[in-house]
């Protein structure tokens, strides 16, 4: 066999090395934001669009982070307190004990946060359902999400 | 509060060993104290950055902190960050591993 010819086929193990990068959020707490995991669309758009109407909240966003996990940010801007206040009152009502765990992460870093880069297997959450109005606390969030995808657009 | 650009995550670093101590007061009192040794050992632990600024900072913020991974829960603004990231931070690396937000 002449070694000079001979072509790798196939290759066992670690091909190339892995680059593990830290997970990006938006952090504010102005924004009435909602992680909802493991839950149908159908059950998602009815709990944003009855806290909407509920608070006021004028307009929201819904994104899926992945399989059955979506994101909700809401329009209006309101105090922590009253986030705080409409966060629970979601939590208490549908009994969600994931929006709960992750709503009590939010209450001791006193600011909510959303991922916006992928995370593991899971993609970058994308925009699939808008209501109402867009043009402020939403409009900030597309602003930054923009601001961090780039950036990670620059880094890979 | 402003709007702020979170990085989180799982790292490992390598930092100081810290050495307890005992030293007998003037009043008889056995006080405990800590120094700080030259070993170093790595560690494992969930820690974030909470960036505020303008976009050029958040940029380069970010980028830094790739390389440079938080000394715990650290609030900063990009600009002071980017000026003195070792104040903040330390050199290690970002891990795979599970984290919520």
């Amino acid at each position: 066999m002449n070694s000079q010819n001979d072509t790798v086929v196939q290759v066992n193990g670690l091909t190339e090395k892995s680059n593990p990068r830290p997970i990006l959020g938006y952090t504010d707490r102005e924004t009435v934001k909602l992680d909802f995991d493991n839950m149908p669309f159908k059950q998602v758009k009815y709990w944003a669009s009855r806290v909407a109407k509920w608070f006021r909240l004028n307009g929201f966003l819904v994104l899926k982070s992945s399989e059955k996990s979506y994101h909700v940010i809401f329009d209006r801007p309101v105090s922590w307190r009253k986030n705080v206040s409409i966060v629970a009152w979601v939590s208490l009502q549908t009994k969600h004990t994931k929006l709960t765990g992750w709503f009590i992460l939010q209450c001791i870093k006193q600011g909510s946060t959303l991922r916006i880069s992928p995370k593991r297997d899971k993609p970058t959450p994308r925009v699939v359902y808008r209501s109402g109005t867009q043009n402020c606390q939403i409009l900030g969030f597309l602003r930054y999400r923009a601001l961090t995808k780039a950036i990670l657009a620059d880094l890979k | 509060m402003v709007k702020q650009i979170a990085v989180y995550g799982s790292y490992r670093a390598k930092v100081p060993v810290r050495q307890r101590y005992w030293k007998k007061r003037a009043d008889g009192v056995r006080q405990r104290y800590w120094k700080q040794t030259k070993r170093k050992k790595t560690i494992e632990t969930k820690g974030r950055y909470e960036f505020s600024g303008k976009g050029k900072d958040l940029y380069k913020a970010v980028v830094k902190a790739h390389k440079i991974v938080p000394k715990g829960f650290v609030t900063v603004s990009a600009e002071k960050f980017v000026e003195q990231p070792e104040r903040y931070g330390c050199p290690g690396e970002w891990i795979d591993r599970e984290v919520e937000s």
